[in-house]
Formats: structure tokens, sequence, C-alpha cells
């Protein structure tokens, strides 16, 4: 070999020695702070990842994945969008134990569906409305469809609805049923209720069958727009087990 | 075939394989005499069907570890394996996201009480602690463990949540997972189904 191929190849590895001990070194110290506390942990790599909207515990994950992660963060933040849902979503991923391949795959997901949910909803969105935006478009619900239900809704406002909408076609509604009955009620104001309540109704009914869910909902909607069930239906009630119809 | 002499009308001919040493010539001539023969008619092809599925259901089967045992066996073999393998995983799916043993449900219910939401989960199951995870605690199983009530046997907890929507899920005794199954829920692909929860702003 060439002396300064040699040199070349030295020098290279020291780099990324380098990159790779600083991390390294960062998530050992989290790993022994951890030990000696209970949750009021207060980790190196998050004092030195200071995000805006969330913090990143770096040390529930291994270095590669960390680095991975930190990347994709600053490449959300370069882009304007909001690093909170990443974060919890990396999170969530640690928590269930899965494999950090699966993690990264499952951020960047994320994160072009943020972007996707930013072009949608509009730079004036609420975090909560962006993350369930994205939610939505992972969902399979396009683009065109959340900007129609978020037209419907003040500025803030519309979380809920996006969160019903995915739900209900999460649950086999087809999109183009579940987006009109959401927007009927949405323009109706103060209607959050009624709207969980329309989510719930094709919930149980969905365990009986996409076609119950589906003459649920018409019903449901039917009946709000004519006064028979009232927006302000209690949104949050003791739900019993749905036993399945008998054959 | 011209080489066996009892050639019909409708069977390919001009071909010898022996004389023919190129596949590609062979199946080119093969074709184009297949190509010229006239439609079978329906008599002919009863005809091949049965004498097809005598010799393939009705062969003898041969002793044990013979290179030629009936091939229906094999697939039957392999249809079976499976359809165990594919119900296994589909009731290990359901088990893990939602169901019980016995195919019960539990039942969840949130209820917001000022700035503090209370999370409720009763489970027709003996399980001996239940935590609640979610983005409000960095889906810690630690950070805030489920109390049984005496009196009906439910878990609950209450955490103070800002305005916003919000992403949870129950863990059963540290390993299994559930969600409320009639809640609004979140389906990833890459991980697995979470409940989501909107707390009003002010």
């Amino acid at each position: 070999m060439r002396p300064h191929a040699t040199t070349s190849l030295w020098l290279a590895l020291q780099l990324l020695s380098a990159t790779m001990a600083s991390p390294l070194a960062a998530a050992t110290l989290v790993v022994t702070t951890r030990g000696d506390t209970t949750h009021a942990t207060v980790s190196i790599d998050t004092i030195l990842f200071r995000d805006p909207q969330g913090q990143f515990d770096a040390a529930r994950f291994d270095t590669l994945t960390a680095n991975a992660l930190r990347l994709l963060f600053d490449d959300a933040a370069s882009k304007g969008l909001p690093t909170a849902p990443l974060i919890n979503r990396a999170l969530e991923g640690a928590a269930r134990r899965v494999s950090g391949a699966r993690i990264l795959s499952v951020v960047r997901a994320h994160a072009v569906a943020l972007a996707g949910a930013k072009s949608a909803l509009g730079d004036g969105s609420t975090v909560a409305e962006l993350d369930a935006g994205a939610d939505a478009l992972r969902a399979g619900i396009d683009a065109k469809t959340l900007f129609v239900v978020r037209s419907t809704r003040p500025a803030g406002a519309a979380v809920t609805a996006l969160v019903v909408l995915t739900d209900v076609v999460n649950r086999g509604v087809p999109i183009s049923t579940a987006r009109d009955a959401v927007i009927t009620i949405a323009r109706i104001p103060r209607s959050d209720d009624a709207l969980l309540g329309l989510q719930s109704t094709v919930a149980k009914n969905a365990q009986r069958g996409p076609g119950m869910a589906l003459e649920a909902l018409n019903r449901y909607v039917r009946g709000t727009v004519s006064g028979a069930v009232s927006p302000s239906t209690p949104a949050t009630s003791d739900r019993k087990p749905v036993r399945p119809p008998d054959s | 075939m011209t080489s066996h002499g009892s050639s019909g009308p409708n069977e390919p001919h001009d071909i010898d394989p022996f004389t023919v040493t190129d596949d590609v010539a062979l199946v080119a001539r093969m074709r184009a005499s297949y190509d010229s023969l006239p439609s079978p008619d329906a008599a002919q092809i009863a005809r091949c069907t049965t004498a097809v599925l005598s010799e393939a259901m009705h062969a003898p089967a041969r002793r044990l570890g013979g290179s030629r045992r009936p091939r229906w066996w094999w697939g039957a073999a392999a249809a079976a394996a499976l359809v165990v393998s594919v119900s296994t995983v589909a009731i290990r799916r359901g088990r893990t996201t939602a169901e019980m043993p016995g195919g019960v449900q539990p039942v969840g219910a949130t209820t917001e009480r000022g700035d503090t939401t209370r999370f409720d989960l009763t489970l027709p199951s003996t399980a001996r602690e239940v935590a609640l995870v979610g983005d409000f605690n960095g889906w810690d199983e630690r950070a805030t463990p489920m109390v049984r009530r005496p009196n009906d046997g439910a878990w609950s907890a209450a955490v103070p949540l800002p305005p916003g929507r919000h992403m949870y899920a129950f863990v059963v005794d540290g390993k299994k997972w559930l969600v409320d199954p009639l809640a609004p829920q979140v389906l990833d692909k890459g991980y697995g189904p979470a409940n989501a929860v909107v707390v009003d702003g002010p």
C-alpha cells in the first residue's frame, strides 16, 4: 500500500472512531445514571440534544440507532417539521422493544407523512393536527381529503375530526363515505363530542361486520343532522363489550 | 409421433426427439406442431383429465422414503402446514393487540376531569399489574402504574394531560400490550395499534 493511501485510511479510521466514541460514552454515562435513580433521570444526551418540542432520551436506543435518529430529527427540524411526534414514535418503538431498524423505518415514514400533512393542512396547523394528519395519510387517506376536513374547522380545532376520520377508515368504512360523514358533522359548531360518538358507533358495529358499521354510520349522521342525536352527546362513557350476533 | 406409428389426427407429428439436440429448436418445433393442431373436443379433454387424475390420485403408495411418492400427498401436507401456521400467527397477533384468552375483549374508558384525564380498563383476566404508557410519560411502563379498584376490579390511573392529541396503550404484566378496541386507534404498521385521546383546550 502506498504511503499516502495508508495515511488516508488512518485518518478515515480516526474520524470514524471519534464519531462513534462520543455518543457511546454518553450512553454509558446515562445507563449508569439510570441505574441509580428511578424516574428522575436526567440523561447526558438529553442535555446535549436540546429540542424545543420534546426530549430525546438516547439511552433507550443503541448507539447507531440513536445517532441515526438524531440525524432524522435534525433533518425534520431543518424542514420546519415538529420533532416531538417523531421522538414520541421512537420512544414508543423502544418501549415495544422492536429493533432499531424498524424504529428508524417507522420514524422515517412518519417524518415523510408529517411533511405531507403540513403541506395539506397548512403552516398554521398545530402539532397535534399535523400528527393526526400524518397518521391519516399513513392510513391511506389522501391529502385533498385532509384539506377538506381541515377547512371545516377553525385553526387548531381539527384534531378530533382527523382522529375520527382515521379511525373510521381503519375500521373498514370507505374513505369517501367516512370523509362525507366527518365533514357533515364537523361543520356543526362544537361537535367534537358528536364526532367521537360517530367513532364509537362505528367501532361497536364494525365488530359485527363492515356492512353493519356502514349502516350505523349513515344512521348516526342522519340522526345528527336531523337533531335526533345531540352534538353534545357525552364523548366518554362506560363502554360495554360488544357481543357478536348470534348465528 | 411418427416414431411410434399410431399417431392420431390430434397428436403432434414430425418431431423425433432423438434427432433434435437443440432445446430451443425442439421447443419451437413442438410449439409449431401443437399450434397446427385442431382444438380438442370435449370427449378428448375428459379422457385426458380422467387419465391424469386416476394416475395422480390412485397411484400406489411407495415405501416410506421412496423417491417416487405420489405428489398429491406432499401438496396436502404443505397445505395443512400452511393452514396451521397462518392460524397460529393470526391467533397470536389477536391476543397481543386486543383480545385476552377466551376471546373476551378488554373494556376501556377515558374521562376528563379538569386538567386530569382518567383512564379505566376492565380486564376479563387476572392480571397482576397493569401500566399505562403513552406519549405523556415517554412510553415508560414504570412511570404510570394503574391501580385496581376494589369495588369493580377495574384498573384506573389519572394523569394530567395538556390539550391536544395523546397516544396511549396498556401493558399487562410487563409484557402484553393492549389497546381499548372501541376507543380511537392509531394503526401503525411498523409497531402495532395504539389508542388516541383528544384533550379539549380550556
